[in-house]
């Protein structure tokens, strides 16, 4: 499938909510004071894990209190 | 009621804070848009990086748009259940670990209204996040593979609605009774294991809160049997308020268990 062909129109919405969700995330691992486990693993994490990266991180990684 | 909004902003803060009225939402509006378009381009993505040798010819199935909304539903079972799940579990257990409960209890406030806060402000998160997603799913359905008929699927959201009332109640329930951990666990069991063995052995009874979402589906193809269906809404919505009311009882008993 060349370049052209894609519908960059209808995928655009989600590669936007994507990089939504890694900063939001993103920040989130900088303002909180500590995670479950070293905090560059889980930037490591939300970062590469493109769709279920920050999701983990949110459930997972987030110590609650 | 004064109480009532007192509490409801604490709680609304709260959840501005940690992102999630932000983040939930935006994952039911991911899987809502992402469910139809690969469903749409799996042929596509299949022969870019699918890796099949020369000639291979691959029958799809026709997928109707109902088939689409029900796929995104199927995720939102899967993922979406566990975000809603392991996300709140800890929305009272998690006060009184850290001690914020104790700054609330020493004050004269119902504990009516301090679950009614928390149930609000999960409703607006979780009901709201699947609305957004459901119609994004909806309309990229429409673009890509057709239209809907717009009653049925309107009757399909309210069933799904009331589904998502009781997965919303049992979470707060185990909550409020148990620890965090125990409660996340207890919401896992009740909410996704209990719908495997409802698929499983249920054949033999047509009346059960976990066959919501298979009901739903049945609504938008416009073919169901309406006296199972209102039970099992009624029982929902019953079952759904005697949870809610008993995490009010469990608040109020475990307050003595409060990390001071």
């Amino acid at each position: 499938m060349d370049f052209e062909s894609i519908p960059w129109l209808l995928i655009l919405p989600i590669i936007i909510i994507q990089l939504i969700l890694i900063v939001v995330a993103i920040i989130d691992l900088i303002r909180v004071r500590s995670t479950n486990g070293p905090k560059w693993l889980w930037a490591v994490i939300i970062i590469l894990g493109n769709m279920i990266g920050p999701i983990i991180y949110f459930i997972v990684g987030r110590r609650n209190e | 009621m004064s109480n009532f909004s007192f509490l409801f902003q604490k709680e609304w803060r709260e959840n501005v804070r940690n992102f999630k009225i932000l983040w939930i939402p935006l994952v039911f509006l991911l899987f809502g848009i992402s469910e139809p378009l690969t469903n749409y381009y799996l042929p596509q993505i299949l022969a870019s990086v699918g890796n099949m040798p020369e000639g291979t010819v691959f029958q799809f199935p026709e997928l109707s748009p109902e088939q689409i909304l029900m796929s995104t539903i199927s995720q939102y079972q899967l993922i979406g259940m566990l975000v809603v799940t392991l996300g709140f579990a800890g929305i009272i257990a998690r006060e009184r670990k850290s001690g914020t409960a104790t700054l609330l209890y020493v004050r004269p406030i119902s504990y009516f209204s301090y679950v009614n806060s928390k149930l609000l402000v999960m409703i607006t998160i979780v009901i709201g996040g699947v609305i957004v997603g459901i119609l994004a799913s909806l309309y990229y359905t429409n673009i890509l593979f057709g239209a809907v008929d717009i009653g049925a699927f309107f009757g399909f959201l309210g069933t799904y609605i009331a589904w998502l009332l009781f997965v919303i109640s049992i979470v707060l329930f185990s909550s409020a009774a148990f620890t965090t951990g125990i409660a996340s666990t207890v919401s896992v069991v009740f909410v996704l294991f209990a719908q495997i063995i409802d698929a499983l052995l249920g054949t033999y009874w047509t009346i059960s809160p976990w066959k919501l979402p298979m009901y739903a589906g049945q609504i938008l193809n416009g073919n169901f049997d309406m006296t199972p269906f209102v039970w099992s809404i009624m029982i929902t919505l019953i079952a759904s308020i005697v949870l809610i009311a008993g995490a009010g009882y469990f608040a109020k008993r475990n307050v003595s268990k409060a990390k001071i």
